[in-house]
């Protein structure tokens, strides 16, 4: 059989550079005539195994370029790129002679270590979000420039993501929102982070929120959230209460937002034991999202602080209604489920201290502190294991000085060796965070 | 009438069918984006939910792509049912493609 370009040699075409070489592996007549009428974009070398891109394309693909530069020069003032421990790598001026009024020396250093007038629980929290790998907003910083003015930037950034799905770093813009500042000065009480625009009470509400908010409702879409933010109500949820029992009813939906709640399953002569922790990441009473208004768990309130609240039938309403809620909470359900699989095989196979240590990691995760209080036979309950072993294990921890325990009081001391000492199962889980999934 | 019910029972896609089909492209180049809306929209009039498509972009998978026989970009494969197909080019022409997907096309 005879190539095709054999009995019809191709038409050179005006910037079709490496016809030589590459039309001539094109045997069969489709391709032929697509790259003839121009509706081929790359081919394929089978020698090397690489794909051109033909000159057209290339050109469009510029220009392409060239234009999301240009749209984004108009939105931002400023562009950066941080790296995997959030440094700066690069920071550009788009427009020429526009230096950032942090001062050119960002390169290297951690957002948290430039001069910005900002309060260190926020930067806790701000930090929190980027360990959980999410998209920040509007983070809005004060800080003075060269000539002494104080001036105001506004911070947005996302996650980037390598093609294997590993974290690589952040990226993102600033924009300078002094004028807009001038225009509505923020009261002098309120933080810099803190402060809002002159809007309504609700947009007012939505704004503050976004930043400490739960998870599941921080990731709805502005319009979402807003429409939800009617039905919900701050409740302060106290060490101790039962939020639901097993079979009951359930009434009320639950957003935590600085408390911590824990699921318990109950077995028959025994302690009931922990299939499940629900901080700021989640919600409590996922079951009514999935259609039963019972609960199969105990909820207990674990770690005081604020929830949103929601009655149930609301809930329902809303969940109906509102598509990237049912997003979010499916995501968020196929996480908790592959939890509750994982604390299965590691209560199962794994040794008690670094089953301790990883629950230590994952309950400061969710209350975004160090120090907490739990008594040992509660954490014996939530490990399945007896007060002794609790006992033991956390002086074991104590002593390679990774915690420090006292009358229930537990404070991290050292992090990065509470990691080491836990097991795999931690990373594992804290990998199946809804937010980690783009 | 009758003939076009006939006909329909024989070679039309039977009711319930997944198409697989797979469309190499590369990037965001323009023949590459026509392609992927032309599929779009044929994939919506005609098959609803009833296909599964994955899209493979050579520049980032170049030997995925040789390793099915695919030498340009934009190319539709069709893996199943069976018999395969392959069309080159940006699907501009309807009846070609949908004729490629063992789709009936639809005369009104």
């Amino acid at each position: 059989m005879t190539s095709s370009l054999e009995r019809k040699p191709p038409r050179p075409r005006a910037g079709l550079g490496f016809e030589g070489r590459i039309l001539r592996l094109v045997k069969s007549a489709p391709e032929l005539r697509a790259i003839e009428s121009g509706q081929v974009d790359a081919v394929i070398d089978p020698a090397t195994g690489k794909a051109f891109l033909l000159p057209d394309a290339q050109l469009a693909l510029r220009e392409d370029q060239t234009r999301n530069r240009s749209l984004l020069a108009l939105s931002a003032d400023w562009t950066w790129e941080l790296d995997q421990d959030y440094r700066f790598i690069s920071h550009s001026s788009i427009a020429a002679g526009n230096a950032a009024p942090y001062g050119a020396g960002a390169i290297g250093k951690r957002l948290w270590e430039l001069p910005f007038d900002l309060e260190e629980a926020d930067w806790k929290v701000h930090r929190r979000l980027l360990e959980w790998r999410t998209t920040f907003r509007d983070l809005e910083l004060r800080c003075t420039d060269r000539a002494g003015e104080v001036r105001y930037v506004s911070f947005s950034g996302e996650p980037i993501v390598d093609r294997k799905g590993n974290f690589t770093g952040y990226r993102g813009i600033t924009r300078d929102i002094t004028e807009r500042r001038r225009v509505a000065p923020i009261p002098e009480n309120g933080g810099a982070s803190r402060a809002v625009l002159k809007v309504p009470v609700r947009e007012q509400r939505a704004a503050t929120q976004d930043r400490i908010a739960n998870h599941v409702l921080a990731a709805l879409p502005r319009k979402d959230y807003l429409g939800l933010l009617d039905g919900l109500d701050a409740v302060t949820l106290t060490y101790g209460t039962v939020l639901y029992e097993p079979e009951e009813p359930i009434t009320h939906v639950f957003f935590p937002v600085d408390c911590l709640v824990s699921l318990l399953t109950t077995v028959e002569g025994h302690h009931a034991t922990e299939v499940g922790l629900v901080g700021r990441e989640g919600m409590v009473g996922i079951s009514h999202a999935l259609g039963m208004n019972v609960s199969s768990v105990r909820a207990l309130v674990q770690g005081t602080g604020t929830a949103m609240r929601m009655s149930a039938a609301r809930f329902r309403k809303a969940f109906e209604k509102c598509p990237p809620l049912q997003r979010a909470l499916y995501r968020y359900t196929y996480a908790k489920l592959a939890l509750a699989r994982q604390t299965v095989a590691c209560n199962r196979f794994h040794v008690i201290e670094a089953r301790l240590a990883r629950w230590l990691l994952m309950t400061s995760d969710r209350v975004l502190s160090d120090e907490f209080i739990l008594t040992q036979a509660f954490l014996g309950d939530m490990l399945g294991v007896l007060r002794a072993a609790v006992n033991k294990a956390a002086c074991s921890l104590q002593e390679r000085k990774v915690i420090s325990y006292s009358r229930g009081k537990i404070r991290i001391l050292d992090r990065t060796g509470l990691e080491a000492a836990s097991c795999r199962c931690y990373t594992r889980i804290e990998g199946l965070n809804p937010d980690a999934v783009p | 009438m009758p003939r076009r019910k006939k006909k329909q029972g024989r070679s039309g896609r039977a009711v319930g069918t997944v198409v697989v089909m797979r469309l190499y492209i590369a990037a965001n180049a323009p023949n590459s984006a026509l392609a992927l809306a032309n599929l779009a929209a044929i994939c919506n009039e005609y098959l609803g939910d009833k296909f599964k498509l994955e899209i493979i972009d050579v520049l980032e998978n170049p030997l995925r792509a040789l390793a099915d026989g695919i030498l340009v970009t934009p190319s539709l494969a069709k893996v199943s049912p069976l018999p395969a197909a392959k069309i080159v080019g940006n699907l501009g022409e309807k009846s070609t493609v949908l004729r490629a997907l063992g789709v009936k096309e639809r005369t009104h």
